[in-house]
């Protein structure tokens, strides 16, 4: 690669069940602000931005329009991703190794103005899957169940990936929730859709996230915290979810071993030092942990029982808490690279792993939940 | 640019008012089929897929997803796959996207789909209301049509531009329309017709603005060595950017010129090297959603001095036989499924350029020039095409 692409700035608001003094991309202005402060640099030394995230979601068409504008846009070549915050991430890096632009803003934001359970259903086809009801979190549990069911994985190994990012998330200031929950809170705590209960599930927080992308000449002169861009990729899988296994996250899969190849990494369990993981819900963790070949098929629970994930273990995952603590549908995979960064440069305070200095962050960019999402793997390390 | 970029490959859709003859993967499907043809390349030559289009005109949120199978082949799935969204200038973002994946070095050929079915809304001008600052602007009708209609009335009254100016263009539009088999509407108007037509939003009468419509678009981009290796007529990106103005309509200084596009024409002409648009540029592609937006676009991307645009209207050096044609697809102004509209405009600039765009094909094209706008007049996109290598 022509480039060397590095993260010099990044910010994020607290997170919370509501701000009711702030519209939606206001939360984005909050965050660029934060991630400007953090790289000590002003709007006008950003090259371009790019927001992202749903506008159906937003209840705002050409969202686009208001967040662009609220990150420093204005009159600068800047563009929007329908995905996930990740996913403009991983178009920023495009634009800087492409040699069009030295520093690129990201932004993205998680607000409860919309029922994303009845947005979500519009995404499935309006004659067959759209009438029984499918969205986001019923297309996840059927995905779940299917999980389980061919690995024997109970619903008490799900419960305890709660009972760890809970765990952790108790640790993290910026964290949507703080108090950590018991195996059996989480199994008593009601169905949503079978196999999951609502503590499997995340919550819907509010809140913004940013971080800045700069050329390597750029960064060096910028910051002397430098975390370098070591391999990114992306990729989406079929939608139609009876067309397809789903015990498998094939997209994430495909993504995690392209962006191991452009890192070098071959055993990423021996290599990577902490990892951030989009769970949309606590099975998909474990599903998580199987594709990006830190685990056999159907072996992702022994992660945990090995306590190898854990905040002590050999790949502490989701130190942050993860989406079960905090989770900004539009911008839970931008926050886990934001996490992941701070890990890197020491900066997690009482969630940060000693002596980080190689680390995943994924993304799951979907707003269907398991049709067709869009998986991005980014390797991070120190510099 | 780290490295040359060239479209390869377009494919085009019959645009209509309601496309019920195909589902909306379908209607994918047939987009990215003909761009695959175009290119004579397979799904498995693909690396990786940037998808446009506006959400809230399909009545499906997140169309992409139904019709990812249709982009990339059920058996192809686990590619690289974005989403941009941008408004009216959705597709020309989309096309932008494409731009960088390849540039980047990444990805070596691209596929850029846009779509959009309009019909399936109930009406759009209800939607872009909603873009609109729901406390400030929304309630006093803000859409897309009311900005335009200031436009006009701001070019009228700072330039003299009059409505038969404006049905100039219309009737140019139309005609050319007749040429291209994928247009929406196919109808002859002439001058006087369109002056008789229903005044929607004064001074823009129902033939000045254009339709909503079904329909999508493809275009494979490529990497210099797979773009010679795939096509003997590639047309090469010599420079392209897009801007992004600011947002409530209230705080513009300006409708009578485009100070934006201006500002993005400048940047873009100048990383393709272009001195003097109208002498260096065969033809132009730009986003004419309504006609006196043609009269504007003319001189924010320096084909006429502020004020001026009407001249080449009036004079025809704007029509299929003249100095510099302009919308020789019969443009947006005929067709407009709005998030694949931007990635029209690239795609004809670059049949222009491969010399494919058949009766509607300009004579010695050598540089071509694709447009959009979006966001309540305040997005652009610039694409500038050639067939030499930059």
């Amino acid at each position: 690669m022509a480039r060397r692409v590095a993260i010099v700035g990044v910010g994020q608001t607290l997170h919370e069940e509501y701000k009711n003094d702030r519209l939606y991309w206001e939360l984005d202005y909050d965050a660029a602000k934060l991630a400007l402060e953090d790289a000590a640099l002003d709007k006008g030394q950003i090259d371009t931005v790019i927001a992202s995230g749903w506008d159906a979601v937003d209840g705002r068409t050409i969202s686009d329009m208001h967040t662009c504008m609220a990150i420093g846009g204005y009159l600068k070549d800047s563009s929007h991703v329908g995905e996930d915050g990740i996913m403009a991430l991983a178009y920023a890096y495009l634009r800087i190794v492409s040699g069009q632009f030295d520093t690129v803003l990201v932004a993205g934001h998680g607000h409860r103005e919309a029922s994303f359970d009845r947005v979500s259903n519009a995404v499935f086809d309006p004659l067959f899957t759209r009438p029984v009801g499918a969205n986001h979190i019923t297309s996840l549990a059927m995905q779940a169940s299917v999980y389980a069911h061919r690995y024997g994985v109970g619903q008490e190994a799900a419960a305890e990936v709660v009972v760890k990012n809970r765990a952790n998330g108790a640790r993290n200031p910026y964290a949507h929730l703080q108090t950590p929950v018991t195996t059996d809170e989480v199994l008593n705590s009601g169905w949503v859709a079978s196999p999951l209960h609502a503590l499997d599930c995340p919550p819907e927080s509010v809140g913004g996230v940013a971080m800045i992308l700069a050329t390597e000449e750029g960064a060096k002169r910028i910051t002397d915290k430098l975390v370098w861009i070591k391999g990114i990729s992306w990729a989406i899988e079929s939608y139609y979810l009876g067309a397809k296994d789903l015990s498998q996250m094939p997209s994430l899969a495909a993504a995690g071993q392209r962006a191991y190849g452009m890192a070098g990494i071959k055993r990423p369990l021996e290599e990577l030092d902490v990892a951030e993981i989009h769970e949309p819900t606590s099975f998909h963790e474990l599903m998580a942990y199987e594709a990006l070949g830190l685990a056999e098929a159907g072996q992702g629970r022994r992660l945990m029982e090995e306590g190898i994930v854990g905040r002590e273990g050999k790949l502490p995952v989701n130190l942050s808490g993860g989406c079960l603590s905090t989770n900004l549908l539009g911008a839970s995979g931008l926050v886990r690279a934001a996490e992941a960064v701070l890990q890197l440069r020491g900066e997690a305070h009482g969630r940060q792993a000693a002596g980080a200095k190689l680390a995943l962050a994924h993304g799951f960019s979907s707003p269907c939940g398991a049709a067709s999402p869009t998986n991005c793997v980014v390797i991070l390390e120190r510099g | 640019m780290g490295r040359r970029v060239a479209i390869v490959g377009v494919g085009l859709t019959k645009c209509s008012s309601h496309r019920r003859d195909v589902t909306y993967p379908e209607l994918m499907h047939e987009a990215v089929g003909n761009a695959l043809a175009d290119a004579n390349i397979g799904f498995d030559q693909i690396d990786a897929v940037v998808y446009g289009s506006m959400d809230p005109f399909d009545g499906v949120f997140a169309p992409e997803r139904w019709n990812v199978d249709a982009c990339v082949s059920a058996g192809f799935l686990n590619k690289p796959f974005m989403k941009i969204t941008t408004g009216g200038t959705t597709g020309g973002s989309t096309a932008l996207g494409g731009y960088y994946h390849v540039g980047s070095g990444m990805f070596d050929v691209v596929l850029a789909v846009a779509s959009q079915r309009v019909g399936e809304t109930l009406e759009a001008q209800l939607v872009l209301n909603t873009a609109i600052d729901p406390i400030y602007e929304r309630w006093i009708g803000g859409g897309a049509i009311t900005v335009a209609a200031n436009q006009a009335v701001h070019h009228f009254h700072y330039y003299g531009t009059t409505e038969e100016d404006l049905a100039m263009v219309a009737a140019k539009n139309y005609a050319n329309a007749l040429n291209n088999p994928y247009a929406h509407l196919q109808r002859h108007l002439t001058v006087e017709d369109a002056l008789r037509s229903r005044m929607l939003s004064w001074p823009l009468r129902l033939s000045d603005c254009c339709p909503s419509s079904d329909g999508a678009c493809a275009i494979i981009l490529a990497s210099e060595e797979r773009a010679r290796k795939i096509t003997k007529t590639p047309a090469w990106v010599r420079g392209a950017g897009q801007i992004t103005d600011n947002y409530n309509v209230g705080d513009r200084l300006w409708f009578h010129d485009w100070d934006s596009l201006a500002m993005l024409a400048r940047r873009v002409y100048k990383q393709a090297k272009i001195s003097d648009p109208m002498a260096e540029i065969q033809v132009a592609e730009p986003y004419v959603a309504f006609t006196v937006q043609e009269i504007i676009e003319y001189e924010a991307l320096g084909f006429a001095e502020p004020g001026r645009g009407v001249e080449l209207i009036r004079k025809g050096v704007t029509a299929m036989d003249g100095k510099l044609p302009v919308c020789p697809s019969g443009g947006t102004l005929c067709s407009n499924p709005i998030g694949a509209t931007g990635l029209v405009r690239v795609a004809e600039a670059a049949l222009q350029v491969m010399d494919k765009a058949d009766k509607r094909q300009v004579p010695n094209v050598k540089t071509a020039l694709a447009h959009s706008w979006g966001a309540a007049i305040g997005f652009h996109t610039m694409m500038i095409l050639d067939k030499e290598a930059p």
